[in-house]
């Protein structure tokens, strides 16, 4: 785990007002308000449908939110989106990316739109494709890759332009263990060097491990929020989850599964 | 099995009406235009008895392989325009194919349409089998004795399945053969070109920003791959394994080029390290010349459009859309044309359809990335880069396309002198019917399948937006496409002078249309950006 901040209040890196999201008759973001510092790596968990990646996308310009607004070093991501978004990495969970390129050419081409001249995209797409032991898959077209290696693919793209704040929706998920400790990595010097890592995950013990501060989603609204000590409160995280938003109510024996 | 599948059937239709209630609109839909149709049955069941017994059981034979075709069998292999009727959601239950397709193809038969159909082919068989003898009278007074003896012969057989059967004895099969095999080699042959092309042209735009993607290796050992896919493909279809195989043979064509693509073994390695078309493709932007700055724009244009023209070479969805424009012009010239007895100046007519074929059809454009926007998205507030790149990706191969049919019509009519005013008609109408698709893709989009899936297919719930985009995109063309046609009418009708009226108007409203509507489609991808995912993805 990341040492818990110390000292002055540092500035804002992300920060969401508000923010609210209906599809049809669900609710899916509830008016969320949260604050995420510079140089934190923040953990956003929550059951399935809680709404995290709803809240995310419209963080970075990806859904746009009913009501409130979302702020990258205070700038509003909806009224000015080309400065916004140019300090945001993003790595969204689900959504594919341009699998009819290779490797190499997907992050050219994420580094090109995002305004890079031709020759710092080489120097960088190398750079990534090494750091992510991704150099021998750099001429293989994104749609062999396997999941983890997509993953990995997307996790580069995001960071090609070197952003100031990094959203990430499950960047581990999929990922083998020797990637995982790459990318944890890649991460942790990137939040040393100044940066912010804001990640989505199922998993507890991952967020204990990297994350200093922790926010836990429930029925679309912020049920805890804060450094990591703050939220578990003397108790093991998955159990102050749990507690939070609630367990299986009707835990039913299935006794036809046993074997013998 | 096969009552299971209609349980499914059902209580899925029901699902949907209870949360969709608008799609009970379109089942009454169905319904009432079936019943305005029954005076129509009759009718032409009277106009049949009128025909001798050979015309009406060709007539028959035809109208029953298109309603077969339509309602039955399409919904089967048209993934999405009847989604309880998809063998793809099946896959996990652990059921094969064979056992599951009786059941797909009676709930394929219950439907509105289907039913509706087999009652009018009942109505027509009976009518037919009643009015036999005057038919025979008919043929005989019409045709004479070879006429008479002919509709005899036919007529023996009376009824659907009988003149179905009948229409299919074993001389038809090599000829059958023969078309599918030269459809396949066609469809093949586009895509062996465009490939061809992608080898060359597609990544080294006229502003010389050559790239030199080592191929060589994909054309050594992938084309090889890719052949045997595709006569795998044909062969099925050409022997006759329709039904189930044809369902694969729409997803085939999806992975024929996926097949093509890759390099031996399954490593999918396909090019030298370091060779980078996108990369290649941006150029630096340097060297500009004023005139041509449109086409040399920025870096994220420069990229979209390497990109899109990957797509182009590559993707089974923008080859079948490539190689689907010429349909339209090619039955108006080679069948259209001689049939109504048209004059040559009507051959004029096939160059302006391809390019507004071509033109309209990318009125979707957008959707088809919906996989992937979201990199687009996250980049910034990029909707003209966006939207200008991806025409100019369309232009590179389909103005050459034009310029080609055009320059083929004059060759053939002789009528050289006409060849400014259909050059600009031809290029106008591109222009044109481009700036209203890249609109409408921004503004209008509808669901698309996603790469690698069957390009045919449509997907669950898209529909009524793709009826209604159609619709409304190609009202939007038909409203611009007189002020680049009318000076060419013109110079056909009146004087050969309204010629370069036309080539002016053309290419001067041609490209102010393309530029607006790029300009326009771009200020609404940005204002839309944040529901163009939810609307597509």
């Amino acid at each position: 785990m990341t040492d818990a901040p110390t000292g002055p209040p540092r500035a804002i890196a992300l920060s969401l007002r508000g923010l609210t999201k209906r599809f049809g008759a669900t609710l899916a973001v509830d008016r969320v308000d949260l604050d995420i510092p510079t140089h934190s790596f923040y953990g956003v968990v929550g059951p399935n449908g809680a709404g995290k990646t709803t809240t995310l996308s419209m963080a970075t310009g990806l859904l746009q939110p009913d009501a409130g607004h979302a702020l990258i070093h205070g700038v509003d991501m909806w009224r000015d989106p080309a400065a916004a978004k140019a300090m945001v990495g993003v790595l969204p969970d689900g959504l594919h990316s341009f699998d009819r390129l290779t490797g190499g050419e997907l992050i050219s081409y994420a580094g090109l739109m995002r305004g890079l001249p031709r020759e710092t995209v080489r120097e960088r797409r190398d750079d990534l494709l090494a750091a992510l032991d991704l150099d021998a898959a750099g001429s293989t077209l994104v749609t062999d890759y396997s999941a983890g290696m997509t993953k990995k693919i997307g996790l580069a793209c995001a960071l090609v332009h070197a952003p100031r704040v990094l959203v990430l929706d499950e960047p581990f998920e999929a990922v083998d263990p020797v990637s995982a400790g790459a990318i944890r990595r890649i991460l942790q010097e990137f939040v040393a060097s100044g940066g912010t890592v804001v990640m989505s995950s199922h998993v507890m013990a991952l967020v204990e491990r990297l994350c200093d501060h922790v926010a836990v989603v429930g029925h679309g609204r912020i049920l805890a929020a804060g450094t990591l000590d703050e939220v578990r409160g003397g108790e093991d995280l998955e159990a102050r989850f749990v507690g939070l938003v609630g367990d299986i109510e009707d835990q039913r024996d299935l006794t036809w599964l046993r074997q013998s | 099995m096969v009552a299971t599948v209609l349980r499914l059937k059902y209580a899925t239709v029901r699902h949907q009406l209870a949360r969709e209630w608008w799609r009970a609109l379109l089942l009454i839909g169905g319904a009432v235009w079936s019943l305005s149709l029954v005076p129509a049955v009759f009718w032409a069941s009277h106009r049949l008895l009128d025909e001798t017994p050979d015309v009406r059981a060709d007539i028959l034979v035809v109208v029953a392989a298109i309603c077969i075709g339509g309602w039955i069998t399409v919904p089967l292999l048209v993934t999405g325009l009847e989604d309880t009727l998809d063998p793809g959601r099946f896959a996990t239950f652990g059921v094969s194919a064979r056992q599951i397709a009786p059941g797909l193809i009676v709930a394929g038969f219950l439907t509105v349409p289907a039913l509706f159909f087999a009652g009018v082919f009942v109505v027509l068989a009976a009518r037919l089998e009643g009015g036999r003898g005057r038919g025979r009278c008919r043929g005989a007074r019409r045709g004479g004795a070879d006429a008479h003896g002919d509709g005899s012969r036919r007529t023996g057989r009376g009824g659907v399945g009988g003149a179905c059967g009948q229409r299919s004895p074993r001389p038809w099969r090599p000829a059958a053969r023969d078309r599918t095999g030269r459809g396949g080699a066609g469809l093949g042959g586009v895509a062996r070109a465009a490939r061809r092309h992608r080898l060359r042209a597609p990544v080294r735009g006229p502003s010389g920003h050559g790239v030199a993607r080592a191929h060589a290796d994909r054309r050594g050992h992938g084309g090889g791959r890719g052949r045997g896919v595709r006569a795998v493909v044909v062969g099925d279809v050409a022997a006759g394994a329709h039904g189930w195989h044809c369902r694969r043979a729409g997803a085939g064509v999806a992975r024929l080029d996926r097949a093509c693509a890759r390099a031996p073994g399954t490593s999918g390695r396909r090019q030298a390290p370091g060779a980078d078309a996108v990369l290649a493709g941006a150029g630096d932007g340097s060297g500009r010349v004023p005139l041509l700055s449109w086409w040399t724009a920025d870096a994220p244009t420069r990229a979209i459009r390497s990109r899109l023209l990957v797509s182009w070479g590559t993707d089974a969805r923008y080859l079948v859309a490539a190689s689907g424009v010429v349909a339209l012009p090619v039955i108006f010239f080679a069948i259209a044309m001689p049939i109504l007895g048209l004059d040559t100046r009507w051959a004029f007519v096939a160059p302006v359809m391809l390019a507004a074929s071509i033109g309209w059809g990318r009125h979707n454009d957008v959707a088809y990335d919906h996989t992937a926007l979201w990199l687009d998205l996250v980049s910034g507030r990029l909707g003209r880069q966006i939207m200008v790149g991806r025409a100019q990706a369309t232009l590179v191969w389909a103005a050459p396309a034009c310029v080609l049919a055009a320059c083929g019509i004059l060759a053939w009519s002789g009528r050289w002198a006409a060849a400014p005013g259909l050059l600009g008609a031809t290029l106008g109408t591109l222009g044109a019917t481009l700036g209203v698709a890249s609109v409408a893709s921004v503004l209008l989009p509808y669901r698309a399948p996603a790469p690698g899936e069957n390009p045919f297919g449509a997907e669950v719930g898209s529909l009524g937006a793709s009826l209604g985009s159609q619709l409304l995109s190609s009202a939007a063309t038909l409203l611009v496409l007189p002020f680049v046609t009318v000076p060419l009418v013109l110079a056909l009708t009146v004087h050969t002078g309204w010629g370069w009226v036309a080539l002016v108007t053309g290419l001067g409203l041609g490209a102010t249309l393309l530029w607006g509507g790029t300009r326009l489609a771009g200020a609404l991808y940005d204002a839309r950006s944040g529901r163009l995912l939810a609307r597509v993805a």
